[in-house]
């Protein structure tokens, strides 16, 4: 902890530190003088502040820089490479040893923060907000650059050199997918520092009114697409590396994960109802500081190893700081509210229920009320063994179903209301009469669901919904384009409506594709002998060859066998690193109405007979399509809108931008 | 909507008092208590069902009462392993030194699976068996017998 520098030990080492510790210093400096120009409203002051987040964003690329350097050259003399990377690796496990474990991946935050910060001081406009936005920013990057110059830093001095690294988390390079989970992740969490800034530049100045919110509309968006993408890329890395055949499992990383997210879903609801209607001011600013401060919370639980999970890195002292900074945000955040509560008064009466902002409130309090409950079950173990004094209590699924469903069937139906619903207030007659046919298309749909067999409610109702939405969409859709004279012309002059659409839509795909697989799905275990045909969940099997084959960092036994004549081929990798434990590669075949999953358990050492477990799971891949279409959504909804020749008539389909 | 930008969303003459409709807040609390309400009943009415504990034999010998019936999750060292590969049934037994329980399983297995090996399974007894839907084979690779219940709870859990 003290002994930080080296200079004899490891050349690179000592660069790499040095340029965090002159990070830091310019990350201090830049507090400071942002303070400074905020409080005397000196642009100079400020300008100097700006400036200094070029000089950290270089210096922690450097850094970044010479980690990476350090890893693909093999050199040990830096710690972090001498415990984490080995020289058997292929290249790409070498790059991605970068966030594969606890120092590199905070450095990766730390890079991710200074380069946020950078493209924002490149975009502020010169007015009250910046100096406060930037001294948000210098603030969390003072924590988290000082987290990884000092107590996690990966380039302190190793005591002895090693002729060979002791290598990465098997687990870790199994799947080409820990190159994309983990940067989109912290690409996400980060991208939330900068509406939280922006929040809190609006409380310290008073400037509440609705210019930041229109500023960060943006930010958010990105950061939340991103943060979309990376949830979904960590499922599915869990699907095609853990061989269970699942995707999600209530960890406590995931829920570590996907808190933020739910919150940032509401804030980019009730953002829009500030932008259209001067309401819900107080509950965004909570919202967006609750949002930053769980990303910070997430990080915590897990790298604390409070929560026992998969993904906890080895401890270390980096708990406590992380806790220390999470209840300095929230305090920060609190106090700051409550200083300006007065003064966040809105413009006009609370919403009516009736209305979209009543249907958008809605959805934001569901969405509160199951980060609440994620956070809840997440910490029940710990709460457990602070109040019974019982250790080791674990939460089960079960307990997360049980609200996720009702909960997220909930938000399903919000979703198809919100957009049919005026701002202001709606008169129950039209409405009605605009619910009718999506009521209609919703029945049918269930109808013809349960005509195909399903019996599940919870099922039907997903199906329900996702026709009653889609119908609901196509419609307004529709209409306007009528209206307007041409589709391409619509989407042109409104792509903030088309493209929440277009996600609400990839969410219904990614709802049917979670109802389905999780509820459908079927698997079988059986031991197959070479050449033997088995029948299985009415497929049949027949392993038809063994081999191993050697890599330079360990070993892979590959077992084809034919599932109805097509080929599979399972693998069970053994890592140098990771002695004889056998890390299961399964053979997936993707289909559109459901996937075939193979996974090798066990195999015979001489080579007669190999065990394996086939999963079949319905509509599995919704779920990555879907996920793609609300993305693609949340892109095409930061389109500039191409003004359209004559003012839109009004009354006609309600507004929704 | 003020001007962006304006110091205070206040119009410029303030409205009396009378025009300022105070709506009671008292049907949103009433709402969102009751969602919270429901929620939580939902969630916590179950967690009998869902909560489980990891208990070590000597530690569910003790609590049988309490814990008869739910699922749990048990950690010990294999004993007297028996595997057969063509059914891929399992039969061994946990044991902290002290209470050993026999488990039966369904599925395959490693060479991995031995002796003195560390195991954490998740399952429910069912009479005195445990049937285990789960097994987390544990190995460390220096192993020492370990002393107390928490020791060897750690062990396992730390052996990764």
């Amino acid at each position: 902890m003290l002994n930080l520098i080296s200079w004899t030990s490891s050349a690179s080492g000592a660069l790499g530190q040095l340029s965090l510790l002159g990070a830091l210093l310019f990350s201090v400096a830049g507090l400071l003088l942002a303070l400074l120009g905020g409080a005397r409203r000196d642009p100079r002051v400020t300008e100097a502040a700006r400036r200094a987040t070029w000089a950290v964003f270089a210096l922690v690329s450097l850094s970044t820089l010479v980690l990476l350097a350090a890893l693909l050259r093999d050199d040990f003399t830096v710690r972090f490479v001498a415990e984490h990377s080995m020289r058997a690796s292929p290249t790409w496990v070498k790059v991605t040893g970068l966030w594969g474990a606890l120092e590199g991946s905070i450095l990766l935050w730390a890079w991710l923060l200074a380069g946020y910060a950078f493209i924002l001081s490149v975009t502020l406009r010169r007015d009250a907000l910046r100096p406060w936005a930037l001294a948000a920013m210098f603030a969390s990057l003072v924590f988290f650059v000082g987290v990884c110059a000092t107590v996690a830093s990966p380039f302190t001095p190793v005591a002895t050199l090693v002729a060979d690294g002791r290598g990465p988390n098997p687990a870790l390079q199994n799947h080409w997918m820990m190159a994309v989970h983990p940067v989109l992740l912290y690409l996400g969490f980060v991208g939330l520092s900068v509406p939280f800034a922006y929040a809190v530049a609006a409380l310290v100045t008073g400037r509440l009114s609705d210019h930041w919110v229109v500023v960060t509309r943006r930010w958010t968006l990105v950061a939340w697409a991103l943060l979309t993408a990376a949830i979904v890329a960590g499922g599915w890395w869990s699907y095609e590396t853990l061989g269970w055949g699942g995707y999600w499992a209530w960890d406590p990383v995931e829920n570590a994960s996907f808190i933020p997210w739910l919150l940032t879903t509401a804030f980019l609801h009730s953002i829009q109802i500030q932008e259209r209607r001067g309401l819900m001011r107080s509950w965004n600013v909570w919202l967006i500081v609750l949002a930053y401060a769980s990303t910070v919370l997430g990080t915590f639980l897990n790298r604390s190893g409070i929560v026992q999970s998969v993904h906890a890195f080895a401890g270390g002292p980096v708990g406590p700081v992380f806790l220390g900074f999470l209840a300095f945000l929230l305090l920060a955040g609190t106090l700051l509210a409550a200083w300006r509560a007065p003064h966040l008064r809105d413009d006009n009466d609370p919403p009516a229920a009736l209305s979209r902002e009543g249907a958008f409130l809605a959805g934001n309090w569901l969405f509160v009320v199951f980060a609440v409950m994620v956070l809840v079950g997440t910490l029940f173990p710990t709460i457990v063994e602070a109040v019974q004094g019982r250790r080791d209590a674990s939460v089960g699924p079960a307990f997360y179903n049980a609200f996720a469903i009702p909960l997220g069937l909930g938000l399903l139906l919000l979703m198809g209301v919100g957009p049919l619903l005026p701002w202001r207030r709606a008169d129950g007659q039209g409405l009605w009469r605009a619910l009718r046919p999506l009521m209609i298309a919703g029945a049918g749909a269930a109808l013809l669901a349960l005509a195909l067999g399903v019996r599940h409610p919870g099922v039907l109702a997903t199906v329900a919904l996702s026709g009653y939405n889609l119908l609901g969409l196509g419609l307004l859709t529709a209409r306007a384009a009528r209206q307007a004279g041409g589709l391409g012309r619509t989407l042109r002059a409104q792509p903030r409506r088309y493209g929440a659409y277009l996600s609400h839509a990839g969410l219904i795909v990614l709802a049917l594709g979670l109802a389905f697989s999780g509820t459908y799905r079927r698997d079988a275990q059986v031991t197959l002998n070479m050449n033997q045909r088995v029948h299985l969940l009415n497929e049949d099997l027949t392993l038809t060859d063994l081999e191993t084959v050697t890599r330079p960092d360990g070993r892979s036994i590959v077992a084809r066998v034919l599932i109805d004549g097509r080929p599979f081929s399972a693998r069970l990798n053994t890592y140098t690193q990771g002695g004889d434990t056998p890390f299961p590669s399964p053979a997936v075949r993707y289909g559109l109405t459901g996937d075939t999953y193979l996974v090798m358990t066990g195999v015979d050492p001489k080579g007669q007979w190999a065990s394996v477990r086939l999963i079949e799971s319905p509509l599995v891949s919704w779920i990555w399509w879907g996920t793609l279409l609300v993305c693609v959504g949340a892109a095409f909804t930061l389109v500039t809108p191409r003004r359209a020749a004559q003012a839109a008539p009004a009354r006609l389909a309600p507004a929704t931008d | 909507m003020s001007v962006p930008g304006s110091e205070s969303p206040t119009p410029l003459t303030p409205l009396p008092q009378a025009r300022r409709r105070q709506r009671s807040p008292l049907p949103v609390v009433l709402g969102v208590a009751a969602l919270v309400g429901l929620t939580a009943t939902i969630a916590f009415g179950n967690l009998n069902k869902s909560l489980e504990y990891f208990v070590t034999p000597s530690e569910y010998a003790q609590q049988q009462a309490q814990l008869q019936g739910r699922p749990v999750r048990i950690g010990g060292l294999v004993k007297a392993v028996q595997y057969e590969p063509q059914t891929l049934d399992l039969r061994f037994t946990v044991t902290d030194g002290s209470v050993s329980y026999p488990v039966q399983y369904r599925g395959a297995v490693t060479d991995l699976f031995k002796e003195n090996q560390g195991v954490v399974v998740r399952g429910e007894f069912q009479g005195n068996t445990f049937h285990a839907t789960d097994l987390v084979v544990k190995h460390s690779e220096e192993y020492n017998v370990p002393k107390t219940q928490a020791e060897l709870k750690d062990m396992i859990k730390s052996a990764d």
